[in-house]
């Protein structure tokens, strides 16, 4: 996929899902999988989510824009009741959620969510933290450690039925490793993950874009608009 | 055992316990009153039977099947916890209306609550019948909900086997919950964390024996290491076999174990009281500890004869504790000589 650039669109106009500046960019539908259940760590997980039961979100529809300093994905998709996984504070809840997922370096392993050395990062917003998102790595399942919970900006809305999220950063963050540093120009990777509270997905439990690449999709970013 | 140097285990003595809740209270007290915290009692004492804490938590599933597979298990609901109560203290000391209000519960009438059918228990006038049984983490060998996190945010130390969460890798699954099969594993919606029995390990590593075991009027829980061949829960587990773990067909290897209720005789239809007919039914215990209670019954009334005529038996003297701090294996320390026992973040 192609992010737009939008000259001039600052961070705020870019957060705001209604904004007009989205209706200009291009938006495409991924399908989404679910996770293998042989995938998951441990026995317990694959007995609570055996082959077949994971994935409950279908399809996204995704849109992609940056103004040069700043990367957006604004998320849509049909979700009839929004998880805040805080109702009640009942423990059997849990709350909806989304993430881009980067590779810091080529030939990070999507499916296994990095590896040793070949780390992936990120960027994620749960219904519960809204505003909030956690700047995460990981490098293979099981590993996933929340670095900051500044950098990250998201907004999400639900209405009629429908979560529209946003989920931005900078392009580029100071002083880090571990995190995917992008560069107009070049290019990178993604894809998206996301959890349905309703149906008790948190973890690895979760439906993912596959895409061409190795299972990412393929980024460009370019300053023509 | 595993290859751990140490396991610190405890021993309860169901024939001792009077259901006064000072261990409840002792560790309510030191660990569970910050926030978040409200609802969690990492120790209970319910009545049996009853349907305990979380309410019907036997039937929630969790823990290993015969094979050592995973069973399935499920997250306990918060009304099945019961909710802590909120009262109208603002109101009594500082509304101003002298003794026209009472102590009230603010908002909904309860339907639940952690000890909810306290001295029900079963059975039928004049043979009813009930007793308390204390229960925390069991800090079992092979531990459901270290085996369940996807994260290994849940740790078993290696110098004592105390099972804790990691907080800082803990991202709040709860596949622990689901996985512990005695449901004694919380979840802090405030920092959205499990949070859990930590057996008082900040006392532990001052030589100081957990709170709820020191704090308890009816000297019931011994505690120390397993392997201590000279210390009562040795000589109670392995030398007497008179306690046993409570439901050890979970296939955890709990840690915590438990010397049967021998419960007084029924009566008869007579009105007599006819000793070969126990008022706590054989199969009622065997559902909890499994069949090897029945040899450990047998084995206390036994040495219960033994002492009531000859004045001697080890084992009768060990369950009666004449020396308080002989029941924790050495970690007898008085705990108000230690600076500073608190939360840790080392674990």
């Amino acid at each position: 996929m192609k992010a737009q650039y939008i000259r001039g669109a600052s961070l705020d106009v870019l957060l705001d899902p209604d904004a007009a500046a989205w209706r200009s960019v291009k938006s495409a539908t991924l399908p989404l999988s679910g996770t293998p259940s042989a995938l998951q760590p441990t026995a317990a997980v694959r007995t609570e989510f055996p082959e077949g039961s994971i994935g409950a979100i279908k399809q996204v529809s995704v849109a992609i824009a940056h103004n040069g300093g700043e990367l957006a994905f604004r998320l849509e998709w049909s979700d009839a009741s929004a998880e805040s996984g805080a109702g009640g504070q009942d423990d059997v809840g849990f709350p909806d959620a989304a993430a881009i997922l980067l590779p810091v370096r080529p030939g990070a392993p999507l499916m296994t969510m990095g590896a040793p050395g070949q780390p992936v990062n990120a960027w994620y917003w749960r219904a519960d933290e809204n505003g909030t998102g956690r700047q995460v790595t990981a490098q293979g399942l099981g590993t996933t450690e929340t670095i900051d919970r500044e950098s990250v900006k998201c907004r999400g809305i639900h209405r009629q039925s429908e979560w529209a999220v946003v989920i931005a950063r900078h392009l580029r963050v100071k002083g880090n490793q571990q995190v995917a540093q992008i560069d107009v120009g070049t290019g990178t990777a993604f894809s998206i993950a996301i959890w349905e509270g309703g149906h008790r997905e948190r973890a690895g439990i979760k439906s993912f874009a596959l895409g061409a690449l190795e299972g990412w999709h393929p980024l460009t970013l370019n300053r023509s608009s | 055992m595993t290859a751990r140097k140490h396991q610190l285990a405890m021993v309860m003595d169901l024939n001792k316990c009077l259901g006064c809740h000072t261990c409840t209270v002792a560790c309510k007290t030191l660990w569970s009153n910050g926030e978040g915290m409200d609802y969690m009692w990492f120790n209970t004492v319910n009545t049996m039977p009853g349907r305990g804490t979380p309410r019907d938590w036997e039937a929630m599933g969790g823990g290993f099947d015969a094979r050592g597979n995973a069973r399935p298990g499920r997250l306990p609901r918060r009304q099945e916890y019961g909710e802590a109560w909120k009262f109208n203290h603002d109101e009594l000391y500082h509304g101003g209306n002298g003794d026209s209000r009472h102590l009230e519960i603010k908002g909904g009438t309860p339907e639940w609550g952690p000890n909810w059918d306290e001295d029900e228990g079963a059975g039928k006038f004049p043979n009813s019948y009930h007793f308390y049984l204390p229960r925390i983490c069991n800090h079992c060998t092979h531990a459901a909900c270290q085996a369940a996190c996807p994260r290994q945010a849940i740790e078993k130390r290696e110098s004592d086997g105390i099972v804790t969460v990691n907080e800082d890798r803990c991202r709040g699954y709860r596949f622990c919950q689901s996985a512990c099969p005695y449901k004694k594993i919380y979840f802090n919606h405030q920092k959205k964390v499990a949070q859990k029995c930590i057996f008082c390990f900040p006392r532990i590593d001052e030589g100081v024996a957990p709170a709820c075991a020191r704090q308890c009027p009816g000297r019931l829980r011994f505690v120390g290491y397993r392997d201590d061949q000279n210390a009562p829960i040795y000589k109670l587990v392995d030398k007497w076999k008179v306690a046993l773990p409570l439901h050890p067909e979970y296939g955890t290897e709990p840690n915590v174990f438990y010397v049967p209720p021998i419960g007084p005789a029924s009566y008869g239809a007579d009105g007599d009281i006819d000793e070969s007919r126990p008022r706590v039914p054989d199969e009622y215990l065997v559902s909890l500890f499994g069949p090897k209670v029945l040899d450990a019954l047998a084995t206390v009334k036994a040495e219960r004869e033994r002492k009531r005529i000859t004045g001697k038996s080890e084992l009768m003297d060990l369950l009666i504790a004449y020396e308080w701090k002989s029941m924790f294996g050495g970690l007898d320390r008085d705990p108000s000589t230690v600076s500073v026992i608190q939360w840790t973040k080392k674990r």
